[in-house]
């Protein structure tokens, strides 16, 4: 089971490094925002997965939720302030 | 092997794949509209899976509870982020993806069609 | 123009969310010794409620609640916190922070002082890291609206 998760986590490290293309080389301010988004939702999943790997999950998981909740409010951030400067 | 871990591996591949046709749309799709209709469903519904499945792998606990309310705040959070972003970049006038381009797409396939 | 937009679904979810991001960062606080957390961290937590709270109702809602005044004299007294159970172990006998000595004055065992003592630290932290970062965030969100009030008036 531990094999899976492992695999699992590699695969998600490869889709973060796709979603790294748009992140980096985004048309805009916007497309960029759309990719760090998206990485830090599979980051998330790997945090949790590493944490099932090393058989700590009660440790992990307290860091995946503050994870989630500042990917969160950092992109709400960063949307009010491009609606705000009004700059795409 | 368990049932509870063919349970998660089912739900965790299901992620897996949205994760990957979420990624793929926001590699591949026209422009900022549509790259965010890839990303904002697909990968709510894929954390929601993965978590989840990891729940049911850690049986009922402390931890599984606190796996199932961050299943519960990514469902309510990622949508609004989405939404707070397109918004952002609807008042900014980023304008849409038109038909124009999916039309001469058209034209090359009928023309394509035609030779052959 | 754009500054008086409220989205009513960011609102609702600021108004719906903000109950657990102060729990969860009062248990961060407080479970610092067992898991990975302690003042600082809950003390960023808290202050994300307060940006939060800023981005989707409004710096005058907002300044209601917690104006530059109040996250200064906050912060004074988390240092203030912090600073005094250092000094107050000196003058029991012990070194700065040696919480050891604390158990004189509180009446428990050297081992129960000595988590006490850690968690009055991890407060004042949390209280002035939450205050400093409130003015922070306060400082940049109204840097642009004053040097816009100046390009106008000029």
């Amino acid at each position: 089971m531990t094999q899976f998760f492992v695999v699992l986590g590699v695969g998600m490290c490869v889709l973060v490094l796709l979603c790294l293309y748009r992140a980096t080389y985004g048309p805009n301010v916007l497309n960029r925002a759309a990719g760090l988004s998206a990485i830090g939702t599979k980051t998330l999943i790997i945090l949790l997965l590493m944490g099932v790997i090393y058989d700590r999950v009660d440790m992990f998981i307290d860091i995946s939720m503050v994870y989630a909740l500042l990917n969160f409010i950092g992109t709400v951030v960063l949307a009010k302030y491009l609606e705000r400067t009004g700059e795409a | 092997m368990l049932v509870k871990d063919v349970i998660c591996i089912f739900f965790m591949l299901a992620g897996f794949f949205f994760f990957t046709t979420a990624t793929l749309g926001l590699l591949r799709l026209p422009d900022f509209y549509a790259r965010l209709h890839a990303t904002g469903k697909g990968d709510t519904l894929a954390v929601v899976l993965s978590l989840i499945g990891l729940a049911v792998y850690h049986g009922f606990s402390l931890t599984s509870a606190k796996i199932v309310f961050i299943a519960v705040f990514m469902f309510l959070a990622q949508p609004t982020a989405t939404h707070a972003i397109s918004r952002a970049a609807f008042r900014c006038g980023v304008q849409p993806w038109t038909c124009e381009r999916g039309v001469l797409l058209e034209d090359d396939i009928a023309k394509q069609g035609g030779e052959k | 123009m754009t500054r008086d937009s409220h989205d009513v679904i960011v609102k609702t979810l600021a108004r719906l969310l903000m109950p657990f991001m102060v729990v969860f960062a009062l248990y961060v606080v407080m479970h610092g010794h067992h898991s990975p957390g302690g003042g600082f961290q809950g003390g960023v937590i808290l202050a994300a409620g307060f940006v939060l709270l800023v981005i989707s109702h409004g710096l005058e809602q907002t300044r209601k609640r917690m104006s530059e005044k109040v996250a200064e004299i906050i912060s004074s007294i988390g240092v203030l916190i912090y600073g005094g159970i250092g000094v107050l172990c000196l003058i029991l006998g012990g070194n700065y922070l040696d919480y050891g000595t604390l158990s004189k004055l509180l009446r428990v065992t050297p081992a129960e002082a000595r988590s006490l003592g850690i968690l009055g630290v991890e407060i004042g932290v949390a209280l002035a890291v939450m205050a400093v970062m409130c003015t922070v965030f306060f400082a940049i969100f109204t840097a642009g609206e004053s040097s816009q009030d100046d390009r106008s008036v000029k």
